[in-house]
């Protein structure tokens, strides 16, 4: 491996690298966001949306700035400020999406990463986290009588899904390039000191992968479903049972597909009731001695992200009481807080080798001051304390996501419901119209947050053809029926 | 005389500003960023070995021709064909009704059949008919009447079903497109035929 000889090299582009990134590198994305939950746990999301506005004061908002913020919206029932701040993300993802197929762009900011940390990447979000971006906007559209938008960011999650398989299929290949070339062969298994139980439980394992959830191919199903478009709801169902297997409502969505449409008369409402809890893992930085074999540098410490699951995440409820009688179990159809232990795993690969050829670089340039004493000494010796103080995990990760995504299904009567979570305190009433409607309700801390749906004039249709019969037809109906008891009598 | 010369000045003129005036409006204005182009949409995709635009546009192809070939069309004059649920039994996200609207109009276009409106716009066809006969708005001698809806000869069902197998860095991929036409008032199968695709794709494409 070529590291650098003359030392100047490495001094300029780090202070340079320190000074652009700024407050990036010291950032505590934790501890701002442990903040911002703190006080929607508390039911505060007026001020939750302020302290996260008073994080962000810079002109240049960032992903991850405008997927918090859509979530803290939506909890507000501010569905439209919700999707129109989601867009602005989504634009975000989009670019990504661009600069991933042609290869260009990224290019410069991973060098700066390799030199300080992951922090001083542009932040493009987890793969979950994209996918997650285009479901939660399709169910700000559902919440605000939008189905037709829904579709369309259905339709999205699908092509999504797509390119990242197809990236980071041609990442890992080039991971593994990079490290057999350098000689790297550490894995996170080989971290002493490094949670590796937490990436290696059974249920991290068993998923497919890190970005595909049960819970957007069965919204998928459902959306497709209302919209009349059975041809499309069955991959829906069909994916989110080969996800997450052995789940009777996932297994159910497909099993009914046909049937249900039959079955759901006018006056009736096929419901999906989604309960969210808790918050979404968070990341934070450990030093772990890893011995660089690179240029035989002996054991250098190294800062490695681990998750910390929100431990309020496993109170999820797991029945939905409605009008006080109708017990609908919960399923746990997806966990975010698995999925982002799955995303860290497959991650794990990348950042270890550029951990590894970071603190290579950062030690041999140091030693080369350091040799050369005077001046070129105290320079290595401020050096050594950038390289301390700079060295430390990426923390960001979108928080406001749930731990856990729990759903039942029922049709019901059409018309005002009083809904409760047992073991919480707050009845909600909710009106429910049209074929097929969604309530959401998510908790966070001792707080319940529900769904009010918004129903536009274009209301989800009936499978079963409808006849509104004004005076004028059924009169017609009526002339036409007696028309042909007459003939027929004649006939007789 | 001097007339004439007003009359050539006014001329020349009115051609000048009519030339300036127009002059750009026959050039279509070309907005670039140089980054985008047109394809010929019959261009064979390769890109993925996920379901493509090639193998709607192929399936579509051999079935209407297919089907225009079958001599019960040609038993009925004109008849009266709608177009039922394809299902989708694959794990892609096909749209099936992209390709049975794609059958239909290629089998529309020959001029032997007609389409009834089929299930999935039968809700809009009530609608409509109703609006016309509700309250005063429509004459009553133009407003279409209730009940004379026509009912279908045939209809047109269907499956897509797929295999897919991954071995080393080699994705195979099987899709099955069946089709079949069915007599409404007999029950009887009338038609049928089968598209098959096979697609291959080494590691770098899944």
């Amino acid at each position: 491996m070529v590291l650098f000889t003359k030392p100047q090299i490495v001094v300029l582009p780090l202070a340079m690298l320190m000074t652009l990134s700024g407050c990036s590198v010291m950032r505590s994305y934790d501890d701002e966001l442990s903040q911002t939950l703190n006080l929607v746990g508390q039911g505060h999301i007026d001020q939750a949306i302020t302290q996260l506005e008073s994080n962000n004061t810079g002109a240049d908002k960032d992903l991850l700035y405008y997927m918090e913020k859509s979530e803290l919206l939506r909890l507000n029932k501010q569905y439209k400020d919700s999707i129109s701040t989601s867009l602005l993300a989504d634009h975000l993802v989009d670019e990504w999406e661009n600069e991933a197929k042609i290869r260009l762009g990224a290019v410069a900011e991973t060098a700066g990463a390799v030199l300080l940390n992951d922090k001083t990447r542009r932040y493009d979000g987890h793969d979950y986290e994209k996918v997650m971006l285009s479901t939660r906007l399709a169910l700000s559209h559902i919440l605000s009588g939008d189905w037709d938008s829904a579709r369309t960011e259905i339709k999205k999650t699908h092509e999504r899904e797509a390119i990242i398989a197809e990236v980071r299929a041609k990442e890992t290949e080039a991971v593994e390039k990079e490290s057999k070339e350098k000689g790297i062969t550490t894995t996170f298994k080989d971290l002493n000191g490094y949670p590796v139980e937490t990436l290696n439980a059974p249920e991290v394992t068993a998923l497919k992968n890190g970005y595909q959830s049960a819970f957007s191919h069965y919204l998928a199903g459902f959306v497709y479903e209302t919209l009349n478009e059975p041809g499309l709801a069955a991959p829906g169902y069909r994916q989110a049972a080969e996800l997450q297997p052995n789940l009777k409502i996932l297994e159910d969505g497909l099993a009914g597909l046909e049937t249900r449409p039959s079955l759901l008369k006018q006056g009736e409402t096929d419901v999906l009731f989604v309960v969210e809890s808790g918050s979404a893992p968070a990341l934070k930085s450990i030093m772990i001695p890893v011995p660089v074999i690179v240029s035989n540098l002996g054991v250098i410490p190294i800062s490695f992200p681990i998750l910390r699951t929100d431990p309020t995440h496993t109170t999820a409820p797991n029945m939905v009481t409605i009008d006080g009688s109708n017990n609908l179990p919960l399923a746990t159809i997806t966990s975010l807080d698995t999925m982002s232990k799955r995303a860290l795993k497959d991650d794990m690969p990348g950042i270890i080798v550029r951990g590894i050829v970071r603190a290579a670089i950062k030690t041999t340039s140091q030693k080369v001051l350091m040799d050369q004493g005077g001046a070129a000494a105290i320079a290595g010796i401020a050096l050594n304390v950038a390289n301390v103080v700079t060295e430390s995990a990426d923390e960001r990760t979108w928080r406001t996501l749930p731990a856990n995504i729990s759903a039942a299904r029922a049709i019901i009567p059409s018309g005002s419901h009083e809904i409760v979570l047992p073991g919480t305190s707050t009845k909600q009433t909710i009106d429910i119209k049209g074929s097929h409607a969604l309530v959401v309700a998510r908790q966070v801390g001792n707080q319940l947050y529900w769904s009010q749906p918004i129903y536009g004039n274009k209301l989800p249709g009936y499978a079963q053809v409808s006849i509104n019969k004004s005076p004028d037809v059924a009169d017609q109906i009526v002339k036409k029926k007696a028309g042909k008891k007459k003939k027929s009598s004649k006939k007789k | 005389m001097n007339q004439s010369k007003h009359l050539h000045v006014n001329l020349a003129i009115t051609l000048a500003l009519s030339v300036a005036l127009t002059g750009c409006a026959t050039k279509s204005p070309n907005l670039s960023s140089g980054n985008v182009e047109y394809g010929d949409s019959k261009t064979v995709e390769t890109l993925t070995n996920e379901f493509g635009s090639t193998d709607l546009q192929s399936i579509a192809e051999s079935m209407s021709s297919s089907l225009l070939q079958s001599p019960v069309l040609a038993a009925k004059s004109r008849p009266l064909v709608t177009v039922a649920e394809v299902k989708n039994r694959t794990s892609e996200y096909i749209d099936t009704k992209s390709i049975t609207d794609s059958i239909r109009t290629r089998i529309l276009k020959s001029g032997l059949v007609r389409f009834a409106v089929d299930t999935s716009g039968m809700q809009t066809q009530v609608d409509e008919i109703t609006r016309q006969n509700q309250g005063n708005l429509y004459k009553k001698s133009k407003s279409k009447k209730i009940g004379q809806m026509e009912g279908a000869d045939f209809r047109i069902e269907g499956t897509i079903t797929s295999i897919v197998k991954r071995a080393d860095d080699v994705k195979d991929v099987y899709y099955k497109f069946s089709l079949q036409l069915i007599d409404n008032e007999s029950g009887v199968m009338e038609w049928a035929d089968e598209k098959e695709i096979r697609k291959t794709s080494n590691k770098s494409l899944y």
